[in-house]
């Protein structure tokens, strides 16, 4: 009788379990190679790298950290509190702690809650948030987030056509698809605007700039049209002539992120196209250039000019 | 019926022994548990608590608490298993559950879970051979000169389990002998009887407890430490435990990492040390074997 009444209890489990999706083992494959890169201080200094190929269906943001670094839990084990004995600290003045970007875009959730795809790029950063609670979006992930969404790229258009060109080309040679467009508008998936400081900032993601890091997550900001560059602080620790031009990610909202080539004039908006590259973008939240020089932001005493 | 933590005289080493001596035996059978997570020190101190509950004749005791942490082992290893999202063993992937939403199952969680449940289990076994095998008044007596209103408190709880046990029997009994027309009287009923009388029963106890002078000060014979002849045997097996456990801690011995695959130190000095902790905790009990024996 009791056997009985277990083996009917067994079988109403398995079928709760079967109806609700889940299954034995860790799940299926997924096609492609995963990344994770461990940094600190903006992605100023590197600190552990790894990839993976092919991703299992249960593989989480965390799982894939736990491997790969010697970490310890908070809240139930969701929310890292230290990768290899560097803790986030709330003492004193500053706050310093670890956030994650899966393809660019800050998780709103809890690395255990995050699912990793082949492709995608896991990105840990330990920084000082005093002056910048939410870095919504960053350009360090590159060609991320664009490739995930799987559709054409919009490139909304508000400078001279070669410049959006060169964006367009600069997106196809890391394998994303782009179009220009002429009207700056909200997509359902990651854009560009490209385009002076004046011409773009009635865009209310891109208006965001405006505010300062505690509102865009972007160390830097238009005094007219000039660029300055600021420091973790929030403090101008450059001054950029309108030549200069910027890189940047923000995010209305949920919306997707809409990436920001601009500049205080044409020429500074030629110099921001210049930057959308791998090899210039990786492990920044943005980056800005003057002369010619690419330079990551918030900018620290290293990428002083 | 006597409740099973209830304490009985039994000769031997706790029975016997002075309340410090014993108290500091079971507290270092359970602070292996405390500071210790490796699997093979567990299951030493696991034996250790139950060479020790059998030895003391706190059979029924240890019968009890074994199945009180079994059952609160298999909820905490479920709990882990469910809200701990680390190790790389997925054994089922993408259960949907109401607030907690996608989560996986690993053998990691599960087995970090039965860890955290072995060590409840073994604390609540040697407090569980502790309650029943060591004079509860020798214990209020020890701690009297510390605390005497705390002491008295403890008191007046440990007089009122046992009397409220036995009301709870003979209500039962007393609306059992009703007559078959009576309506049933269930646990509730009679417990709910129980809580209301309790107050009474705590103020007749508070007054005997009075009258026998426990509201006048600290006894002579309280300050006097009472010797017993098993102290020494007690206190050197909760020196050898509480070396075992905190020694391994301090030597790096006994480690044990869930995550994010299973890990455990294995190492002959670890076995060593942790086959010590039987032998550690049978020592008083030999000891008075062979005194016995040497009298006899």
């Amino acid at each position: 009788m009791i056997a009985g009444r277990g083996l009917a209890a067994a079988g109403a489990l398995a079928g709760a379990l079967a109806a609700a999706g889940c299954g034995l083992g860790p799940g299926r494959d997924s096609q492609g190679t995963a990344t994770l890169e461990v940094t600190r201080d903006y992605g100023t200094q590197e600190l552990a790298s790894a990839s993976e190929t092919d991703p299992s269906e249960s593989e989480t943001v965390l799982r894939f950290l736990d491997r790969e670094t010697d970490i310890t839990t908070r809240y139930g084990g969701g929310f890292v509190q230290s990768i290899d004995g560097l803790a986030g600290q709330s003492g004193g003045s500053r706050v310093q702690d670890w956030f994650f970007y899966r393809n660019g875009i800050e998780s709103p959730v809890g690395s255990a809650d995050v699912r990793i795809r082949g492709g995608d790029r896991i990105w840990w950063d330990y920084r000082d948030w005093t002056d910048a609670m939410r870095v919504p979006a960053v350009v360090g992930s590159f060609p991320q987030p664009f490739t995930e969404a799987g559709r054409i790229t919009p490139v909304q258009c508000a400078a001279r056509v070669t410049i959006c060109d060169e964006v367009v080309a600069q997106l196809a040679d890391a394998n994303v698809r782009a179009q220009v467009s002429r009207s700056l508008e909200r997509t359902e998936t990651p854009r560009v605007v490209v385009g002076t400081w004046s011409r773009i900032r009635s865009d209310p993601a891109v208006a965001q700039l405006a505010d300062g890091p505690a509102t865009s997550g972007v160390f830097a900001r238009f005094s007219r049209s000039s660029l300055q560059f600021l420091d973790v602080r929030a403090q101008t620790a450059h001054l950029a002539g309108p030549r200069a031009g910027l890189v940047a990610a923000v995010r209305l909202g949920d919306d997707p992120p809409t990436w920001v080539v601009t500049g205080g004039n044409e020429r500074g908006v030629a110099a921001g196209a210049k930057l959308v590259r791998g090899d210039v973008l990786d492990h920044s939240y943005a980056v800005a250039s003057d002369g010619g020089i690419p330079v990551p932001l918030p900018m620290t005493p290293q990428g002083s000019l | 019926m006597r409740p099973a933590l209830a304490y009985r005289h039994v000769p031997g080493p706790l029975g016997d022994g002075g309340a410090l001596a014993a108290g500091c035996y079971c507290a270092a059978l359970a602070s292996v548990a405390l500071v210790s997570s490796d699997p093979i020190l567990l299951a030493a101190a696991a034996a250790a608590v139950v060479v020790a509950g059998h030895l003391a004749g706190a059979g029924r005791a240890l019968v009890v608490a074994l199945r009180w942490g079994a059952g609160l082992g298999v909820i905490l290893i479920v709990v882990n298993g469910l809200t701990s999202q680390r190790g790389d063993t997925v054994l089922v992937h993408g259960i949907v559950l109401p607030l907690l939403g996608n989560v996986d199952i690993s053998a990691e969680a599960l087995a970090e879970g039965g860890v955290l449940a072995a060590r409840l289990a073994i604390v609540m076994v040697a407090f569980a051979v502790h309650a029943a095998s060591v004079d509860p008044d020798r214990v209020m007596r020890l701690l009297r000169p510390l605390a005497a209103r705390s002491a008295l408190t403890a008191t007046l709880i440990a007089r009122m389990v046992p009397l409220a046990a036995r009301d709870y029997a003979r209500l039962g009994e007393a609306a059992a002998l009703r007559g078959p027309l009576a309506a049933p009287a269930g646990r509730a009923v009679i417990a709910r009887r129980l809580v209301a009388g309790s107050l009474d029963r705590a103020i007749d106890v508070a007054a005997t407890l009075e009258l026998r002078g426990y509201g006048s000060g600290v006894p002579r014979s309280a300050e006097r430490a009472r010797r017993s002849r098993h102290d020494g045997a007690l206190l050197l097996a909760a020196l050898g435990i509480a070396a075992v456990g905190f020694g391994t801690q301090l030597a790096g011995l006994g480690s044990f990492d869930a995550y994010p695959r299973l890990s455990m130190d294995a190492g002959l000095a670890t076995i060593g040390a942790a086959l010590l902790l039987p032998l550690a905790a049978a020592l008083p009990f030999a000891a008075a074997r062979i005194l016995e024996m040497r009298r006899g």
